[in-house]
């Protein structure tokens, strides 16, 4: 069955061009040339513009083409497989659009829309120097007591370590605008670089960096600067309030970097291995090398469940997006930087050398994934995040609360999205999450289908337990629900093996809505048959909770084909089916044979 | 159980209140000034959004999660339940 986010995202790929063509503006090539001389890639941003992805950005609404998350999470997904510095660099509009889109006016909304989709880049400067991913001790201020505070606001301070602070034109800026308002003390200004006077602010020097070396890092001093009254974004007071929403969607689409990152990682190490032959053995044909590869796929896979589930879930379930957000943001940067560790350990030195493997682009997106995992609330604050809601999170899965209508419509994929309404966000789930409410009932029907098709057999045990653990895992956090100040570390691990037990009940999720409609599919049908895919996935979820392992090396095995199967047939490998724009690899030998065989 | 939603007032509320934050903070309820606001103990503005949940629980009563961030002390937050549980008893009544 067609899924459109990811049709549109391989007609995008298509209009991208072959990246292993040096001559095509977003080829590997010109990227790792614009990493070595640390230079924005300006000539393939302007690419996306010709394309209208930043239509993609802007809410129907407000006159884009934003209608379902998911399928910005696809089209960015095919930019970061590419380049992160390109994906981080352009996507970095969103997050600067996403507070108007939140809580702006109409008026507001149209106005940054039209100028986002004239390709103006637009920015959000949430961090200072002195106060790191405590927004609270913002020093970035308005002063009241000067003179013409009628029609403006005279803005003063710092803001650092900002993405596209200098390229940008327009800037969401948290700005304090009552001194000693505490929580309530922050506004959100939509500041126009281009209406201030020039002298009333500077730009910091571009930050080098260990990754996206070519990315706009910079930040912007201001002094006294001139910001009409008219910037302000919803209510005065509000700008915390604001943010913090605004965090939930873009943490949610950071999902779209992790997985395009580990898309490209993936690809050089299978085709290093396909093509590494030492004493006339290949590197492919070695037990060490399959099952790291397998394992990468399985990861590969999981994360891009987890992703689906939680960008439909921004619509589907929006009130229980400070959890989806806070898992999918811990999950997958920290699952990706493990699948790029492990892969390393497979191209050996290929993965440290510049320019001796495939251009060195596997150091490169090595490197440039780190940032993932630090930006727009790094790993600590979102786990953080769920110890403060362990009680409620507790409380519903007692209860089997939450909304578990909205987390099947995630789960299916043929279901249609309804508009996300911004109102609904909400800075606590009150009663639970409905994925984890879904469990049982997930559990039970693939119960009832191993019952029909022994095949599953294992995969519905390995389902039953993940209830179980999913269970203790709630018990333990009942243990935690009191700690709200000084997090002890033994709270974090619970809250990380939440997001292991969070992640598979999405996983099962997943596939019990939707195998009956994509099962059929000639390429990527294979892996959802007989719960294939799941069945990776929950090993891999279960042994990371300390249990047994579910799934053996034929497993694996069978993962591995698909995998050789999908590159040499020019398809991503992924759970839905996606042609890519690459010529495909000459291979010689019979295994190359016998996986374009597998293809057919 | 939900405590029924009749019958309490700033006083009962304010003990209710000063009790469960002292939960939190792992202290004893006669050290919660109820005129100091919560952020001077140690509670942070996000941790603080998690009282709305247990509110809700307790007195079946839904507010928003940032009512801790306007009414920033056990004083003030009480006030402000007082008087919607005293709005939710005068909608019920009415339906």
């Amino acid at each position: 069955m067609e899924h459109q986010p990811y049709r549109l995202a391989e007609e995008f790929d298509r209009f991208l061009g072959d990246p292993d063509d040096p001559g095509e503006v977003f080829s590997h090539a010109r990227c790792v040339e614009l990493d070595d001389k640390e230079e924005f890639p300006a000539d393939i941003c302007r690419r996306f513009q010709e394309w209208g992805l930043p239509e993609q950005y802007v809410p129907v609404e407000y006159g884009g083409r934003l209608r379902d998350y998911e399928q910005v999470l696809q089209l960015v997904r095919a930019v970061a497989r590419r380049d992160l510095t390109c994906a981080i660099g352009h996507g970095k509009t969103y997050l600067g659009g996403v507070c108007v889109w939140v809580a702006g006016s109409a008026e507001q909304g149209a106005r940054l829309g039209a100028e986002i989709m004239a390709g103006v880049p637009v920015s959000l400067g949430l961090t200072e120097r002195a106060h790191g991913s405590d927004l609270l001790a913002g020093d970035v201020r308005t002063d009241d007591k000067a003179a013409d505070t009628e029609g403006h606001w005279l803005v003063s301070g710092e803001k650092w370590l900002i993405n596209n602070a200098t390229r940008g034109s327009v800037l969401a800026l948290l700005t304090r605008t009552r001194p000693d308002g505490g929580p309530r003390g922050f506004s959100v200004l939509l500041v126009d670089k281009r209406e201030l006077d020039e002298d009333t602010y500077r730009h910091l020097p571009k930050i080098r960096t260990h990754g996206i070396r070519g990315a706009d890092i910079s930040g912007i001093a201001f002094d006294g600067a001139r910001v009409p009254r008219g910037a302000l974004v919803g209510a005065e007071g509000a700008g915390l309030e604001i943010v913090l929403k605004a965090l939930q969607l873009t943490r949610t689409m950071c999902a779209a970097l992790s997985l395009g990152a580990a898309d490209h990682g993936l690809r050089l190490g299978l085709d290093f291995a396909e093509e590494r032959e030492l004493y006339g053995r290949r590197l492919i044909d070695l037990p060490q090398a399959r099952q790291v590869l397998a394992g990468a796929a399985a990861d590969v896979l999981l994360h891009e469940a987890v992703a689906l589930v939680a960008a439909r879930a921004v619509q589907t379930q929006t009130a229980e997006l400070g959890v989806t957000s806070a898992v999918t943001k811990y999950l997958l940067p920290t699952g990706t930087d493990q699948v790029l560790a492990d892969l390393t350990g497979l191209l050996g030195a290929r993965a440290f050398l510049k320019g001796v493997y495939a251009g060195g682009r596997f150091q490169k997106v090595a490197r440039d994934h780190r940032i993932v995992g630090l930006f727009d609330g790094n790993t600590l604050v979102n786990l953080n995040s769920l110890v403060n809601q362990f009680r409620s999170l507790a409380r519903g899965f007692r209860r089997g609360t939450g909304d578990t209508a909205g987390a099947d419509a995630a789960c299916d994929l043929t279901a249609p999205l309804p508009p996300l309404d911004p109102a609904r966000l909400t800075l606590v789930t009150r009663h639970g999450s409905g994925v984890m409410a879904g469990l049982a009932a997930s559990v039970d029907e693939i119960t009832r289908r191993a019952e029909q098709n022994p095949v599953i057999g294992p995969v519905a045990a390995a389902a039953r337990r993940l209830l179980d653990v999913t269970t203790a895992v709630h018990a333990e956090m009942e243990e935690y629900q009191g700690v709200l100040t000084e997090v002890p570390p033994a709270a974090f691990e619970v809250a990380r093996r939440y997001t292991l037990c969070w992640a598979g009940a999405a996983c099962l999720g997943l596939w019990t809505h939707s195998t009956d409609h994509f099962g059929d599919d000639p390429g990527t049908g294979e892996l959802w048959r007989d719960g294939r895919w799941l069945h990776t996935a929950l090993d891999r979820l279960l042994v990371r909770l300390g249990e047994p392992a579910a799934a053996g090396e034929e497993t694996y095995e069978e993962l591995l084909g698909a995998l050789r199967a999908a590159r040499s047939s020019g398809r991503l490998f992924s759970l839905l089916p996606q042609r890519l724009p690459e010529r495909q690899p000459v291979r010689t030998g019979a295994a190359a044979v016998e996986s374009e065989r597998t293809s057919c | 159980m939900p405590v029924p939603t009749t019958g309490h007032t700033t006083e009962s509320l304010t003990t209710w209140l000063a009790e469960r934050i002292a939960l939190y903070l792992k202290r004893q309820p006669a050290e919660i000034d109820p005129d100091v606001p919560l952020a001077e103990y140690g509670l942070d503005s996000v941790a603080a959004l998690s009282l709305c949940g247990d509110i809700e629980d307790d007195f079946d009563l839904v507010i928003e999660p940032t009512a801790a961030w306007d009414y920033p002390t056990v004083h003030a937050l009480a006030g402000h339940l007082v008087e919607e549980l005293a709005a939710e008893a005068a909608k019920d009544g009415g339906a």
